[in-house]
């Protein structure tokens, strides 16, 4: 856990546990469902340290990243958290004026 | 005696004329954009023939078409349901929902039919949703009847290596191959594993663990499947160019050989690939760039830059066309021999295919 820094208090309580060995066992899960065991950088820079073999606009991605809630960080996940947000943009390039941010209901 | 003659002679006649009518089926291609539409398209006439709004939520992801070409199945509902809609009626004939009371499911890329067509298999994620966690499930296999109609329930369950991204079904129904980090031969009966041939735990030394990226299906015109794997030589600096390597895999779908083979340095991404069923040593593999390799002699044949990026590509029965498509609107059409861009059909609406798939069927016009 020493790249990890619990900042709340069952954050604390996890890493308390899992020192005192009593956690049960925590697999990564396959795929997303939830999108909280996502840890897949590569939106921002390619594989080459540049941006040329990213997708191609932006806009074309948008979808294959926010449907299969593959980079949650960068935008939202519409499989489980916020399955309307794009609703009302089915397209990407022309209609991403309306896409906006997403707040946790309370 | 004469009746028995008469009905000879009409079978006859009944069976020529279907083959006249298959004689002349021609290539459509099957494919989605948001908001649960699908549309079949005319690709020698360069139009879509007709639409279809999918009932319910969502925006499609895997397809698989009844060997028939009569109903497309779809995973859709936020990947939560698989759909099936019949090409001629336009009417759902099919649906299933993965989730059940606080166990939810969703599928991610793994999607099959038997050959016969009666047969669904669908790769499940599952989590229990507790009221501060998540219990991840065991990853599996829902099988479902193709006639079970709106309510389906899996007819079975099968156990599935966790990480499985596709599903392949041989030809002759006998054998599912699940491609996780390494390719598992499994019974379709039971999911017993039958053979696993190593794939990210290769036995090589002078190579890192290959990344396989295998997510679409497009196999139907020759019944192979091939993908790019990206690796690196370990013995070099990762700065040199020449440490990073792409290769190709491929998996017989008659006989099962798997084959892994570098044909290039690390220069372009791809997404997804195809063979051409006409000349079987040619590959094309799309993202950024078109991509054309030669299977005989592992090497790269020519590379072209796309107007923007596309995920999936399906061929012609022909051989002739390549035609590129997910993402955004359009489907590129090109040329196996010259890579040229010789045509493209926008679908209707103006609106994004995303992640979905792109399936060819022979139907009759």
């Amino acid at each position: 856990m020493k790249h990890l820094k619990p900042i709340n208090r069952k954050a604390e309580r996890l890493e308390q546990a899992a020192e005192d060995g009593r956690a049960e066992e925590v697999r990564v899960m396959q795929v997303v469902n939830g999108c909280t065991s996502t840890l897949d950088p590569g939106w921002e820079v390619d594989p080459f340290g540049g941006i040329a073999a990213l997708c191609q606009p932006v806009e074309a991605d948008l979808y294959g990243c926010a449907d299969p809630c593959w980079w949650p960080a960068q935008v939202p996940d519409t499989q489980n958290t916020a399955p309307n947000w794009a609703d009302a943009a089915p397209s990407g390039l022309r209609d991403w004026r309306s896409l906006q941010p997403i707040h946790r209901k309370k | 005696m004469k009746s028995r003659s008469l009905i000879a002679i009409l079978s006859s006649l009944c069976l020529s004329a279907m083959i006249a009518a298959s004689a002349q089926a021609r290539d459509y291609l099957l494919t989605t954009t948001k908001p649960n539409t699908l549309h079949l398209v005319d690709v020698a006439a360069r139009k879509v023939e007709r639409s279809y709004v999918i009932p319910g939520e969502g925006s499609p992801l895997g397809m698989v078409v009844s060997p028939d070409g009569k109903v497309a199945y779809m995973t859709t509902n936020h990947w939560g349901s698989l759909v099936g809609i019949d090409l001629d009626s336009g009417k759902e004939v099919f649906r299933a929902g993965f989730s059940q009371g606080d166990i939810r499911s969703r599928n991610t890329f793994g999607l099959e039919i038997s050959p016969d067509g009666k047969e669904l298999f669908v790769m499940l994620s599952a989590a229990r949703l507790g009221q501060g966690e998540y219990e991840v499930l065991d990853s599996h296999i829902a099988v479902y009847r193709a006639d079970a109609g709106l309510d389906a329930r899996p007819a079975r369950i099968l156990p599935v290596p966790r990480r499985t991204t596709s599903l392949f079904m041989s030809k002759d129904g006998s054998r599912l191959w699940a491609l996780s980090w390494d390719l598992y031969t499994l019974d379709p009966a039971d999911g017993r594993v039958l053979k696993v041939d190593k794939v990210i735990n290769w036995d090589r030394t002078d190579r890192t663990p290959p990344d396989v990226f295998g997510n679409w299906l497009q196999h139907e015109q020759t019944g192979v499947y091939a993908g790019p794997y990206y690796t690196t030589r370990p013995d070099l600096d990762p700065k040199d160019p020449n440490a990073s390597r792409t290769g190709m895999m491929t998996l017989d779908l008659t006989t099962g050989a798997l084959t892994m083979a570098e044909f290039e340095n690390t220069e372009a991404i791809m997404f997804s690939t195809v063979i051409n069923p006409a000349r079987r040593n040619e590959t094309f593999s799309v993202y950024n760039t078109l991509t054309k390799t030669d299977l005989d002699t592992n090497t790269l044949v020519k590379r072209v830059k796309l107007p923007h990026t596309y995920y999936c590509l399906n061929v012609s029965a022909d051989g002739r066309e390549i035609y590129v498509g997910g993402t955004m609107n359009d489907i590129g059409i090109y040329s196996t021999e010259t890579l040229e861009r010789v045509g493209q059909i926008d679908l209707p609406g103006g609106n994004d295919m995303g992640g979905t798939w792109m399936r060819m069927v022979k139907r009759d016009p």
